[in-house]
């Protein structure tokens, strides 16, 4: 009470004067309590008596990558990463490598091949007018055939696990796809599936055509799986398309154990995922188990678990390829449900999750009178009625 | 996400649809190619069961349709972290790095360095600014391919200017990539 007296009397003494930028000296410091902090505080170590000594920066690049470093540093005060990392049941849980084994040959002489190109490149005297010109254009087919042959499966890997590919296929488990699969719908360049561009179900309604590097004599099994499109069960896959016991690089010659059924993303939900999974299989297997009738229709039948499916083949099967696309609803897919799958077409709408409050306490310190409303589940709000 | 389901097409009074006809699972050979279907269709009332609360699993989807909560805050410090993916632009003695992170891993998404054989055998020089517009024309290509073509490019003011980082902004563009992302929408509160 004495204190804020005080505070009133100095603001009434600066408008007086005359001036209104007059601020009062606000004492609710020794108001709070003051605890010592629980572990080392930043910046400890740095000796402000003799700043000169310090070393300095001298450019922001510099010290741009420490910050950065020092982001991903531990810390003993608590952060959203780790509240986020704290809720995620299985992080930093070992994940399995169930996919071919990657083998590089030795490469003394790739090396020194490559090394030959650069100095070749540094040379070439159009390619060095250009380049100062800035006028070089780079040649995009040339680089992609490259890319795929050197570092695409690692590329592919990383998106994989951005798009929760393997968390939603094959939980606690990864592969590297060696193998790069040439998926295109339609005779243009905008039908072809890469790893997670956008493509119209109206583009995908047939079987696309496919082609990718295998020898003579191997046997492969495509699997086309959409992971979000259940619509009764959330964990469960819509399985599109199941060719087995494929040889070579022709998928019309395998044996087609569920036939194509074209995207059907309901309205409203969104972009689902449209994954190929492309295995490699040791021998002819017989999938007796899997065969679906022939216009296999039903959506119950349809329903399938890829852990499943790989846990049951997995001493003849390795996955070895991926692409995958994503699609949103469009006017063909009501045509899919009605005519295709028979049925009505279901629409949805967004609803926002409920917002989080901490658990109820008996006595809420510092809350206003709303804090009951909150826990009130729903009903009509008591605050704000005249 | 939760989803809920609309009356339209999906009210059904419980236990009071009758089926129509028995579904009979035969059992083909492998080899089913041109073979018609001779077993009845499966009746609608099957393939019409369906959750009111649709889950949609895909982590990018809410995102896509700019409903994915961004991290706010962080207006009083440089750079904000309010976006979905970012774009980061680096140039070193030898070479120059593009790399696409998105806001819940510090792994990046995307990358297209100089250092890949792929991008030095076409180039003369790795750290030029040809080289530069090199490597924004190719991470674009390859973010299309990824399809993501919205991303935040934060990069420091005074280099803002030069030509290096004229020339690969230019590069992204010109692959189709837009370089500012959708304000969020709040649906609901």
């Amino acid at each position: 009470m004495a204190l804020r007296t005080v505070c009133t009397t100095a603001l009434r003494t600066g408008t007086d004067l005359g001036v209104n930028n007059v601020r009062t000296f606000v004492t609710t410091v020794a108001l709070c309590r003051r605890t010592p902090p629980l572990g080392p505080m930043p910046n400890d170590q740095i000796n402000i008596k003799s700043l000169e000594s310090l070393e300095k920066y001298r450019s922001y690049t510099r010290y741009l990558r420490r910050a950065e470093e020092a982001k991903k540093q531990p810390v003993w005060w608590k952060t959203y990463r780790g509240y986020v990392e704290q809720a995620d049941p299985d992080h930093g849980a070992e994940h399995v490598d169930i996919g071919l084994p990657y083998y590089r040959a030795r490469r003394t002489t790739e090396v020194r091949e490559r090394r030959q190109a650069m100095r070749d490149n540094k040379k070439n005297t159009e390619l060095e007018r250009t380049t100062r010109l800035r006028t070089y254009k780079i040649d995009l087919d040339r680089v992609q055939e490259t890319w795929e042959e050197s570092c695409a499966p690692f590329h592919i890997k990383r998106l994989a696990e951005h798009y929760g590919v393997f968390r939603d296929l094959f939980p606690m488990a990864y592969f590297l796809p060696q193998v790069f699969l040439h998926i295109r719908y339609g005779q243009n360049s905008s039908g072809q599936v890469h790893y997670g561009n956008r493509l119209t179900p109206a583009q995908a309604v047939s079987a696309p055509q496919i082609s990718f590097d295998a020898e003579e004599g191997s046997l492969w099994t495509l699997l086309l799986t959409c992971p979000d499109e259940h619509l009764q069960d959330s964990e469960a896959e819509y399985v599109h398309w199941l060719v087995g016991n494929i040889p070579g690089g022709a998928v019309q010659a395998g044996d087609e154990l569920c036939h194509y059924l074209p995207p059907f993303p309901a309205r409203g939900t969104g972009f689902h995922r449209y994954i190929y999974v492309l295995f490699k299989q040791q021998g002819p297997i017989g999938f007796q188990e899997d065969v679906r009738p022939s216009p296999c229709l039903s959506l119950e039948d349809r329903t399938f678990k890829t852990t499943e499916f790989y846990r049951k083949y997995q001493d003849h099967l390795t996955p070895a390829g991926l692409a995958f696309f994503q699609s949103q609803w469009d006017e063909s897919v009501t045509d899919t449900f009605h005519n295709t799958l028979n049925m009505r077409e279901p629409v949805f709408e967004f609803i926002r999750p409920p917002v989080y409050h901490p658990p109820q306490v008996k006595y809420p310190h510092r809350q206003p009178l709303r804090y009951l409303d909150r826990y009130r589940d729903g009903k009509e709000h008591t605050y704000g009625i005249y | 996400m939760a989803l809920s389901g609309l009356n339209r097409c999906v009210r059904r009074l419980l236990g009071q649809i009758q089926r129509c006809r028995p579904i009979v699972a035969t059992n083909q050979t492998a080899r089913c190619l041109s073979q018609a279907a001779s077993q009845p269709e499966p009746s609608a009332d099957e393939n019409e069961a369906v959750n009111p609360t649709f889950v949609n699993r895909n982590p990018r989807n809410l995102e896509q349709m700019a409903l994915a909560v961004k991290d706010r805050g962080w207006k009083t410090t440089w750079p904000h972290r309010e976006f979905y993916h970012r774009l980061v632009f680096s140039r070193t003695q030898h070479h120059v790095t593009a790399q696409v992170f998105s806001s819940s891993s510090p792994v990046p998404v995307l990358t297209c360095s100089t250092t890949e054989w792929a991008m030095k055998k076409e180039l003369a020089s790795t750290r030029c600014v040809a080289a530069c517009q090199a490597v924004g024309e190719v991470l674009a290509h390859r973010c299309q391919q990824a399809g993501i073509t919205r991303m935040v490019y934060r990069s420091i003011p005074w280099e803002y200017r030069s030509d290096a980082v004229q020339a690969f902004r230019k590069g992204m563009k010109d692959g189709g990539i837009t370089l500012s992302e959708p304000r969020r929408k709040y649906v609901g509160t």
